[in-house]
């Protein structure tokens, strides 16, 4: 930063007497008056949307009118076309983005990681020593449910994501008993602190499956084909289930794996486009009632005369498998599960309509804030400002020309701890053979990544240009793979995938034999990330029982 | 002072900014040599006339092993038990903020000859290697560091004659301090005396003085390993103590290993206080075989045709922090060392307050000598000379330090000019911060006070040590009790 120094007879008196008692260092009365720096005047708002595919977005192309709000926001600000998250997991993907570490370094990669096991040094805990105050108001379950497998009891609500705020909100089960509802919460704690300089954290998870669960009527059909009734009505799960519509279920979702939905390891239908058209329609629904969320938060900020100090930045922390790769949730490094959306919205609209096409990672959000803040960069932060790529000066860009994913945990492992224990909580019943095949699948998962490490290496390096997906133990995770478990068929996992992402955006053909040349450099690139990052690598320290996250209720 | 006011407000008018800025600078220099301010006494006139080129001249560089700064006279002792040191540094440059950058002699003594960090040049443990039984290998310059060039190396080829004269332990030449010395001189077996290091010195200075001459000089008579060949005359002790201890090297370090295995050390005041005595009488004995050595050189005719560089690689604790002897915590009794540059034929002292790190002292030496480094090690020193500051002009500076003790402990530290000070562990991430000005004992740790202040020292360590090739955040601090005693070997193997 320039420093300005001061031209008034005053500041050079002061400069007179001070020069006569102490050294005169460089500037000495510029120090005395220099500039606020932009964190003694700036408040920073994060939106982070869950489970937020980015080519769902107008701002990123979707011709389906999802987002109006979240749109005009993009027009003010700068987007970035190609931002690229660490994991396929809510927590490790998000505690890379508030501390710009590999999640090897941070140390979240489970549910079941202790608070000191993780990174302490967080975007809010960083501006509070700035003197923000500082606020969250979360809906994902995953920040603030913690559980006690045994007893059944939530132990703990503070959740590691809690470190470095003031106040830490939450969202509150709503009829259909899911929390994940708009966190309007953190609209309260705006008006009630507009006068103090803030970060303020809005987390929701309103589009996670079960796709459109707390949208309330008319949004929640706004997108159903006409005339629609839910295949998975006509095979239930549970039989007999009240006529409530709760989302698509993520036990529908569990058991649909290439177009074909399985009940009792049976292929009993074959979904046609009426059903896929109805199940991305409801994760549209749930986009659409987010997305008017968004617009009456950004509505509050200008009522509150706060747009025009304000960092707003929105993004998403992963993505979702909609069907592309035969399933429909979120397990792996695609690109349908770790491109996210990502935009900055500065004060005053500066640079609005910028889009940034270089490709970035999720640990170089934090050096962005801060840098754009004027505070020093944190040491223990692995990314890199994009303030250059901003400003159009990409050659300062200092942040890594590949982005590393790492399937971190193993989905297995999480799927192993949980599924079948809590089916009861989401009044799923399944027939006597689906029960005794999901415990045998629980044995072989404990079997198979028993002990207190995941398998390695299931990692990828991705460029705007190529994808490379490293499977080490491909046949271990053709035998442990949910969906061939599920479909009875054992699609093969390929050790080494290459995909041409400007061709192939979606990932469908290994073109691995054909670019063996691409293959070896971006395996040496990936390699050499893997040895470097080697801590915290698919090992956790055991914890006692209890006091597992549910992830997913 | 009205008229001064008067004359820099016209010269306000006439220049620019940071013109004025300058030149005030040099009013400031002679208004405070007219008010005697402490630290700042030079005329314009002393300053450009002062010579500070000594082509060809001799240079002897004496390390007082493990002495504290708080013990000097020269830097506010009232004892008085080192009148010879004192004498030197009133006629000489007395450093008064020289701050060395490690607490333990290896790593910090071989800064003085490389010019770089102990992270640097590496002889940062006894061994570089530690996996006992068999696969130990000892730290040695040239193995860990080859491309650096050392004080010695750099002024044998400029024509000097070069002799090391030591106790031996931490600067023994098996660790690469013998790197460029014609001749170098260890003790054998022991932490040894200048009882014995200076006659070794003598007899080659006699041999060589009509040469152009680097010497270096070294003992551990005030060092807790050592003790008297006579034995302790107990003459600063209290009369009524119950001489629980008896000042013997075997209690000192066993003071220290039980500080390392309880975090504390438990000694009653009248402990500590008998610590302090016995340790000023181990000064005052040195300074007298100082003196008898400046003597020598004086009977040869030396005085004037050398460069005295006296000081110390680091200090040790006496319960400031309820532990004992050194090496393992960068408090300021371990880093805060007395620093005296006494020129050829010098008479009148200077007092020098501004900081400054022991990295300086080989760009100071060589600035003197008018001696360049070779030109592939030109961007070997990372400190910066201290020539300026002979002159009056302001050398303060933030200054480093750091230890990897034993791999007990890793910690860096900054030290700002303006008084604060931040230690962080690498191995458990904790800091302590500590406002000097207000806290020079540091007992306040304002981590949780100040936190934007912690943070920012904090990336100014890291920072600083990324500058110098070494990402902290690169490797992991996994932490052991390696010995540096041949009588600890055994215990840290059964670990």
């Amino acid at each position: 930063m320039i420093r300005s120094c001061g031209n008034t007879a005053k500041t050079l008196m002061v400069a007179l007497l001070m020069s006569v008692f102490y050294f005169p260092g460089d500037c000495i009365a510029a120090e005395k008056v220099k500039l606020p720096e932009r964190h003694e005047y700036t408040n920073v708002i994060m939106i982070s949307l869950d489970i937020l595919r980015s080519d769902h977005l107008g701002a990123y192309g979707y011709k389906r009118e999802t987002t109006p709000q979240i749109d005009k926001l993009a027009r003010q600000s700068v987007l970035f076309e190609n931002s690229i998250a660490h994991s396929y997991l809510t927590p490790v993907a998000q505690m890379s983005v508030i501390t710009g570490q590999y999640p090897r370094r941070h140390g979240m990669v489970s549910f079941e990681v202790t608070r000191d096991q993780v990174a302490k040094r967080t975007l809010p805990e960083i501006l509070k020593y700035y003197g923000y105050q500082t606020a969250a108001v979360a809906s994902s379950p995953e920040f603030f449910m913690r559980y006690d497998t045994e007893s059944g009891k939530i132990v703990n609500p503070k959740d590691i994501f809690s470190q470095g705020f003031d106040f830490y909100g939450r969202t509150m089960p709503d009829d259909t008993g899911s929390a994940r509802v708009n966190p309007v919460a953190a609209l309260e704690w705006l008006k009630a602190n507009k006068e103090k300089k803030f970060f303020l954290w809005v987390e929701t998870g309103m589009l996670h499956p079960p796709y459109s669960q707390t949208v309330p009527a008319p949004y929640k059909t706004r997108f159903d084909p006409p005339e629609y009734t839910p295949f998975y009505e006509k095979f239930p799960i549970k039989p007999g289930l009240k006529n409530v519509d709760r989302g698509v279920p993520t036990e529908a979702l569990f058991h649909v794996y290439r177009d074909k939905y399985y009940l009792d390891f049976e292929p009993v239908y074959t979904l046609e486009q009426k059903d896929i058209d109805f199940i991305k329609g409801r994760y549209d629904a749930a986009l659409y009632y987010t997305d008017m969320f968004i617009g009456e938060l950004l509505k509050e900020l200008d009522a509150l005369n706060l747009s025009g100090k304000t960092l707003v930045v929105f993004h998403s922390i992963h993505g979702e498998g909609l069907g592309e790769h035969g399933y429909y949730f979120h397990h792996d490094v695609f690109d349908t599960e770790v491109k996210t959306a990502l935009m900055f919205r500065f004060p005053g609209n500066e640079k609005g309509g910028v889009r940034v096409s270089h490709q970035t990672q999720g640990i170089d959000i934090l050096p962005t804030i801060l840098d754009y803040l004027q505070i020093p960069a944190d040491h223990e932060a692995q990314g890199a400002s994009m303030m250059p790529l901003i400003n159009g000066d990409d050659k300062k860009y200092e942040g890594s020309e590949y982005a590393f994913i790492d399937r971190l945990p193993w989905w297995e492992h999480v799927l192993g701890g949980w599924h079948l224990e809590h089916q009861s909580e989401r009044e799923a019943q399944y027939t006597p053979l689906e029960i005794k095949k999901m415990k045998a699948y629980q044995v072989l998962l404990q079997s198979k990544i028993g002990g207190n490490k995941y398998p390695p290496e299931c990692i990828a390096v991705r460029t705007n240009k190529w994808k490379l997906i490293l499977r080490q133990r491909n046949l271990l995770l053709e035998d442990i793979s949910w969906w061939n478990f599920i479909s009875g068929v054992k699609y093969p996992v390929a050790g080494l995938e290459l995909f041409d992402l400007i061709n192939d955006p979606m990932e469908q053909k290994n073109v691995a034999n054909e670019h063996p040349d691409v293959v070896e450099k971006l395996k040496v690139k990936l390699l050499e990330w893997d040895a470097a990052n080697n801590k915290n690598r698919g090992e956790f320290k055991p914890v006692s029982r209890p006091s597992l996250i549910i992830p997913y209720p | 002072m009205s008229q001064n006011e008067s004359q820099n407000q016209q010269v306000v008018e006439l220049i620019g900014r940071r013109e004025f800025i300058k030149k005030s600078a040099v009013g400031a220099g002679v208004l405070a040599a007219t008010m005697a301010m402490p630290g700042f006494m030079f005329s314009e006139a002393d300053a450009a006339q002062l010579k500070t080129k000594f082509k060809d001249y001799n240079v002897v560089f004496v390390s007082f092993d493990a002495l504290q700064a708080a013990h000097v006279g020269a830097l506010g002792y009232k004892k008085g038990i080192t009148p010879t040191i004192d004498a030197m540094a009133q006629k000489g440059y007395n450093f008064t903020n020289n701050i060395s950058v490690a607490p333990w002699t290896v790593p910090a003594s071989m800064t003085w000859f490389t010019g770089v960090y102990p992270s640097e040049h590496r002889l940062l443990n006894k061994f570089s290697v530690y996996n006992p039984p068999n696969n130990n290998v000892l730290s040695n310059l040239k193995k860990l560091s080859p491309e650096l060039v050392t004080l010695a190396e750099v002024l044998k080829q400029n024509g000097y004659a070069t002799g090391g004269f030591t106790g031996n332990a931490g600067v023994n030449g098996i660790f690469g301090y013998s790197q460029g010395f014609d001749e170098y001189y260890s003790e054998k077996g022991k932490f040894g005396s200048m009882g014995v290091s200076i006659p070794k010195g003598l007899d080659w200075l006699k041999k060589n003085k009509d040469k152009k001459f680097f010497m270096f000089l070294h003992g551990y008579d005030m060092h807790g390993q050592f003790v008297p060949e006579e034995g302790f005359d107990y003459r600063f002790v209290d009369k009524g103590y119950d001489k629980k201890y008896t000042g013997s090297a075997k209690e000192q370090e066993a003071l220290r290993e039980e500080g390392l295995a309880n975090g504390t050390v438990k000694l009653r005041d009248e402990d500590v206080k008998f610590w302090r005595a016995i340790y000023d009488e181990k000064i005052q004995k040195t300074d007298a075989k100082f003196k008898e050595f400046l003597k020598e050189m004086e009977k040869m005719g030396l005085m004037d045709k050398t460069i005295f560089v006296l000081t110390s690689d680091h200090g040790t604790e006496f319960h400031e922090h309820k532990r004992f002897d050194h090496g393992f915590s960068l408090y300021d009794e371990l880093i805060h060392v007395p620093l005296i540059i006494k020129l050829p034929k010098q008479k009148s002292g200077k007092v020098v307050k501004d900081q400054v790190s022991s990295v300086d002292i080989m760009p100071t030496v060589l600035d003197l000598l008018d001696v360049k480094m070779p030109s592939n090690a030109a961007k070997q020193l990372r400190g910066t000379s201290l020539v300026p500051a002979l002159k009056g002009k302001p050398v303060a500076e933030d200054v480093f330090f750091e230890t990897n003790y034993r791999q007990y402990t890793y910690k860096r530290g900054i030290r700002t000019k303006d008084g604060w000070k931040l230690v962080y562990t690498l191995e458990d991430k904790s800091r302590e911060l500590y406002n000097l000005t207000n806290d020079p004992k540091e007992t306040k740790n304002l981590v949780d006070r100040e936190p934007r202040r912690a943070y920012e020292l904090e990336q100014r360590i890291f920072a600083h040590f990324k500058s110098i090739g070494h990402d902290l955040n690169a490797q992991q601090w996994i932490t052991g009790l390696n010995p540096v005693y041949d009588s600890q070997a055994k215990g840290a193997q059964n670990k």
